[in-house]
């Protein structure tokens, strides 16, 4: 029964799993693409605080890595292993390697500063991913072996990323009211916040927008509890066709005016919002053009 | 009740180890509100803004062969860090790096010559860190460039508390010559 509550509520084709799992490690491939890991090899290793299972790596195993050539070394490796698992090549053990090497490489820049979420959730989809077929259809293996499983193996594990950014957003609200209570709807939260974030040149982007903010400040808490009241509805755009597109389409506003009053951008959640793209009806609704063209183009070479 | 096959069913058991491997931390780690990397609480600006307390920042700036004081975004110089950089540069000004359990053999070394923890000044790695700053910007640069880099700099400033101006109140600079 379960089985069959799954297979209604996402998609349950090897392709749309395949397509995920481009999407996901792909994200990553082209983020490390444009990053210089020689220049985070020439941070002094003295200024590094180990967090969470990094604290089990020795330090002189940081001293070696932490030199320009070192990482250099590692993001080739890194590279190398997210090109198969993103073209799915290899793929039951790329898919490992390439968890394994981003959940060190996202350890060590938490080492640094603090823990920020935004790689967090991709992080537990390549978990997922790991541990799932994901490579038996839109990948280089499927073309050399062919396989084919019951659609449950391939919608839960899309279900379970869905259910994944739920909880981040839905437990965010709870934390919220948890910890600052009805206080997180005072009239100076997000100014100040915003104004902070603002103020310095070490932030991603330097947009100024917070500024305005102290301007309309009464009105800002409406803003900031529908914001939480969107967290806590987000579990439904897994259950709820209709409501899906509405939620996703207010995270996508929601991150860009982060990103405008706070300089806080969050682009890795972001590209997750396509693991909520129906592949299969793309899939489908391409495959049927395709046929229609075809069909078109036989009766037209006919009348020639 | 729906029969399932033995590969059917090492799938069903592999999947609800799976979802209890990732949910159970996350659950431990939403209940205590603690990030225990890899394991996330998304407590993301769960305090919220507070305009009666005051805050410090840092900009960071160069001082040209030309003479001239220039802003330097440092997300340009280490992008990998991206959003992390500043709470690095707070966490470097607070020497947090010789608060840890085990502390690298350098600031062991450091510590010890200082007698304590304690005895440290304010961001007493920072000149390392500028340095590799520095160096980084102008190796971008032809060795002849008037922009190259004679020295670098973090200007720290406070945001005093309780209104919206007076926002950049001058607190200290530290400065490497490269």
């Amino acid at each position: 029964m379960a089985e069959g509550i799954v297979n209604r509520v996402v998609p349950g084709s090897a392709f749309a799993l395949g397509v995920v799992r481009s999407i996901v490690h792909g994200t990553f491939l082209i983020s490390i693409l444009f990053t210089s890991f020689s220049a985070l090899g020439s941070l002094p290793v003295t200024i590094l605080r180990p967090t969470g299972a990094m604290k089990f790596l020795p330090w002189s195993f940081y001293d070696h890595l932490q030199t320009p050539g070192a990482m250099v070394t590692f993001k080739v490796v890194l590279v190398l292993s997210l090109v198969f698992s993103t073209a799915g090549f290899l793929t039951v053990v790329s898919t490992k390697t390439s968890l394994l090497l981003v959940v060190f490489y996202q350890g060590l820049l938490r080492s640094f500063g603090h823990f920020n979420h935004d790689e967090m959730l991709a992080v537990y989809y390549l978990v997922v991913l790991a541990f799932t077929p994901c490579g038996d259809a839109f990948s280089i293996d499927s073309g050399i072996k062919n396989k084919t499983r019951a659609a449950f193996a391939y919608a839960y594990p899309i279900l379970l990323m869905q259910l994944l950014m739920a909880w981040t957003y839905f437990s965010s609200a709870l934390i919220k009211l948890r910890v600052a209570g009805l206080k997180y709807l005072s009239t100076d939260n997000l100014p100040a916040l915003a104004i902070f974030h603002s103020l310095d040149n070490l932030h991603d982007t330097h947009f100024k927008l917070a500024f305005w903010l102290p301007q309309v400040k009464a009105y800002l808490p409406f803003a900031v509890g529908f914001v939480i009241f969107w967290e806590l509805l987000f579990p439904l755009a897994v259950f709820r066709q209709r409501w899906r597109w509405w939620i996703l389409g207010f995270g996508i506003v929601f991150h860009l005016a982060t990103l405008v009053f706070m300089n806080i951008f969050f682009p890795h959640q972001l590209a997750m919002y396509l693991i909520f793209v129906d592949w299969d009806r793309w899939k489908n609704r391409l495959d049927d053009e395709k046929t229609s063209n075809q069909i078109s183009l036989t009766a037209f070479k006919k009348e020639c | 009740m729906a029969r399932h096959e033995p590969g059917e069913r090492r799938l069903i058991v592999k999947y609800a180890v799976l979802t209890l491997a990732i949910f159970l931390p996350l659950i431990w780690a939403f209940l205590f509100v603690r990030n225990l990397y890899p394991f996330a609480s998304w407590n993301v600006m769960m305090a919220g803004g507070d305009l009666e307390r005051g805050r410090s920042y840092c900009m960071l700036r160069g001082e040209t062969i030309s003479g001239e004081t220039i802003d330097i975004p440092a997300i340009n110089l280490t992008n990998a860090l991206y959003s992390r950089t500043w709470t690095m540069v707070n966490a470097t000004i607070d020497n947090q790096s010789f608060k840890l359990k085990s502390i690298h053999p350098q600031n062991e070394e450091l510590i010890r010559q200082f007698g304590g923890v304690e005895k440290l000044p304010p961001g007493v790695r920072l000149t390392d860190l500028l340095q590799a700053w520095g160096s980084l910007y102008n190796e971008r640069l032809p060795a002849g460039s008037p922009r190259r880099l004679k020295a670098i700099r973090l200007d720290m400033y406070r945001w005093e508390s309780g209104r919206y101006s007076d926002y950049d109140k001058f607190v200290e600079s530290w400065r490497k010559e490269l």
